[in-house]
């Protein structure tokens, strides 16, 4: 039996080579693609999306665009590969591809995972940009963009957490909302959230819809509650996080959502469409909640207030800001090809097109103006001049992931179930630290 | 002789693509896992990975997340195999009394079986929302809103209940066609001698069915220690890491925040685990089907 293993290897070897033919990266030649002629400089480029969502047309047209417009001097190829809600099937095949060196001339990161893929050496920084090609992008985009002084990335779009409130109901509670440079603090949120309480209750709701669901939802919307009372998660090395994510400041910011628990203006446990179904006077939530509302909800008066600030607050930029941004991986030989491509994908004609199609908010402020919508709209005026002017850039650390799913759980444990702040804040010292170890010792 | 060499070559040539195909997906990841286990391997920079001996193992041991995710899926565990075992026989027997509509029984336990676990738990985020229709009911009979899902001490119970209303019947299925299959003379022999109910079932039923019963227990401790699924859907793990189980850790530790190493060990530890207690349950019901076969012996 032993003698006949050669036999079975063979025509075993056979078939794993009839099986993996065909698989790993291979470069085409010029010609073997529709629009790949001599001469041209081939350019792999990977989204996250289906190419049969808006999104992914969108970026089907922004290659098809820049192959028209270089004609003669670069070709993209583009594939598209979808991911799941956590990120999964898209992350797996850049793993695998740093493992096998199958990676593309560029491809989209999004925006906490820059830090970590820079870190990691898996993109590389773009080549040089001249101060008026960067002065087109908004500057959150760059900064998003940026670790240890490099441009990494830029941003095809980009977003921002609004507050949301029920136009009838503030009426009806007798509600005036500030102007954009004067958001409401805390202490007179809490005054706001009374009043509208007495007009909710009646309608079997809540003043505020309020969640932190698991993912990064939770410290994407309520995020500004920490900058604006001046705390923060990681310090700005991005390797630190004791001192700053269990800080007194932050210990203060928890105690205010408590507050908001204890007086009864959210509900402890999840309803879906709270406000949606009229039944609560605020909410956070994305940029895009508006044209879901205008579309689902007409019902609806919607409005957008200004982000809440703590009563300490300074006037520092402090809203959410970041989506997924394209990059020149570490392994194209063609930096300057890349880069043209990257600007292109992100730049004006390409965040139109995604605002048109997808009403994904542009990354640059020509696609801003160029929208009717940015001036007639007042929610959407409201959402741009809160991105333009106090946009912050999500904490850059290599262990965003961990940083993230902390401060949900904190949040949920805190407030939710009552557990100690300052243990919890605490133990998620130590998981991020943990996470940390890689990276101090590296630098 | 040579007849023989020319068998063997062609059943080489059978057994060659599905003894690569094994290699390559099973056996291979197998052994990279184990060797993982012991290293730093992270996703995004492979090429620094170390070989850290036994530091995982004592890593994961002292990680809360860990031994409350360990905690949690031996809690489903627990929950799921009695009730989805002895649910799906308490079904089939029903069913194999019915006389009326017996396939439309059948087809209807067996449809949740068939819809994707996705689609499954979706709709029951629905039926447990606090607006929802189980709430619903409650507030008809007088009970105040239940929150489900959305609290630390229930959600786990909830998840292991429509785990437990999907899969079962599969299992009920299974034991239908063992009950079938018992020869009806053995009742018939039974009746003659008065038996009650509870004595046939007892003393014919169960004997006959305990060869099916060891596969159907060993499937569904099996499928509960892999649940995934229904908490990545319906509650992200939460609420407070309540429904959070090892396979999910395992999923995140290695595709969210990249450590394969980590997952790696997590993997052989919690593969090692389920193994004992396969062959520990395998042992037990074995000696007893022995003993069993051995009285029978006897009487005659």
């Amino acid at each position: 039996m032993r003698k006949k293993l050669p036999y079975s290897l063979l025509i075993s070897s056979l078939f794993a080579g009839i099986l993996f033919a065909g698989c790993g990266q291979k470069q085409p030649a010029p010609g073997e693609i529709a629009g790949y002629d001599e001469g041209e400089q081939y350019l792999s480029i990977w989204v996250h999306s289906i190419e049969e969502t808006e999104e992914g047309q969108c970026y089907k047209e922004s290659v098809e665009a820049f192959n028209e417009k270089y004609d003669g001097t670069y070709f993209a190829d583009i594939e598209f590969i979808p991911r799941n809600d956590s990120g999964g099937g898209y992350s797996d095949k850049i793993n695998a591809s740093v493992m096998s060196g199958g990676l593309p001339d560029v491809l989209t990161v999004d925006g906490p995972n820059i830090a970590a893929y820079a870190e990691n050496g898996i993109i590389q920084p773009l080549a040089k940009l001249t101060e008026e090609e960067k002065s087109v992008y908004l500057e959150s985009i760059i900064e998003q963009g940026t670790y240890d002084n490099q441009l990494y990335a830029l941003g095809a779009m980009e977003s921002s957490v609004g507050l949301y409130y029920n136009r009838k109901i503030l009426e009806e509670a007798g509600v005036e909302v500030p102007d954009a440079e004067h958001p409401w603090t805390w202490s007179q949120f809490q005054e706001v959230l009374e009043k509208v309480k007495a007009v909710t209750d009646k309608k079997n709701g809540y003043a505020l819809d309020m969640t932190f669901p698991v993912g990064e939802a939770t410290i994407y919307y309520y995020a500004p509650f920490f900058w604006s009372n001046g705390g923060d998660f990681v310090d700005n090395t991005g390797l630190n996080a004791d001192g700053v994510l269990n800080s007194d400041k932050n210990l203060q910011t928890l105690d205010y959502f408590k507050t908001i628990l204890e007086e009864g203006y959210m509900s402890p446990v999840q309803i879906t469409d709270l406000f949606e179904s009229g039944r609560a006077a605020f909410k956070f939530d994305g940029a895009w909640e508006v044209n879901t509302v205008y579309s689902n909800y007409p019902e609806i008066e919607l409005g957008v207030a200004p982000y809440v600030v703590s009563d300490d607050w300074k006037g520092e930029r402090y809203t959410p800001t970041g989506s997924w941004a394209f990059a020149a991986s570490s392994k194209t030989r063609h930096i300057e090809g890349a880069t043209k491509l990257v600007q292109y994908m992100s730049g004006v004609e390409s965040g139109k097109r995604l605002w048109e199609k997808n009403k994904s908010f542009p990354s640059t402020y020509e696609a801003f103006e160029s929208s009717p919508l940015f001036e007639e709209d007042e929610n959407y005026k409201a959402l741009y001049h809160q991105l333009s002017q106090y946009g912050h850039p999500r904490s850059k650390t290599p262990v965003y992931p961990q940083v993230s799913a902390s401060v949900q759980e904190v949040l949920e444990n805190v407030v939710l179930t009552g557990k100690d702040a300052q243990a919890e804040l605490d133990k998620s010292i130590e998981r991020i630290n943990a996470k940390l170890k890689r990276y101090r010792v590296k630098s | 002789m040579k007849k023989k060499k020319s068998d063997s070559l062609l059943g080489m040539a059978f057994f060659g693509p599905a003894l690569v195909l094994l290699t390559i997906f099973l056996f291979l990841p197998m052994v990279l896992t184990l060797v993982f286990s012991f290293t730093d391997f992270f996703a995004l920079n492979p090429s620094l990975t170390h070989f850290t001996g036994l530091e995982n193992y004592f890593q994961i041991f002292k990680d809360e997340d860990f031994r409350q995710a360990f905690f949690n899926t031996v809690q489903f565990v627990i929950i799921i195999v009695p009730l989805q075992g002895l649910g799906a026989l308490g079904l089939a027997m029903l069913i194999n009394k019915v006389s009326h509509c017996k396939k439309y029984f059948k087809v209807a336990f067996f449809v949740p079986v068939v819809m994707s676990l996705a689609v499954v738990s979706t709709l029951w985020i629905q039926i447990y929302s606090p607006e929802g229709i189980l709430n619903a009911i409650l507030g008809v009979f007088g009970v105040s809103a239940q929150p489900f899902i959305n609290s630390a001490s229930q959600a786990l119970p909830s998840i292991a209940i429509m785990s437990v209303w999907q899969g079962v019947g599969y299992q009920m299925i299974i034991f239908l066609g063992g009950i079938q299959a018992i020869n009806p003379a053995l009742y018939e022999a039974a009746e003659m001698d008065h038996a009650t109910p509870w004595q046939k079932f007892r003393d014919i039923t169960l004997p006959e069915l305990k060869p099916l019963c060891v596969f159907v227990f060993i499937t569904i401790t099996i499928g509960a220690f892999r649940m995934l699924v229904q908490p990545m859907v319906m509650t992200g793990g939460g609420p407070s890491h309540s429904t959070y189980t090892v396979v999910y850790d395992i999923y995140e530790t290695g595709t969210v925040n990249w450590e394969i190493g980590l997952a790696s060990t997590m993997a052989i530890v919690f593969a090692f685990f389920v193994m004992i207690l396969t062959v520990i349950q395998t042992v037990l019901t074995r000696d007893k089907e022995e003993n069993h076969g051995n009285k029978k012996a006897k009487k005659k």
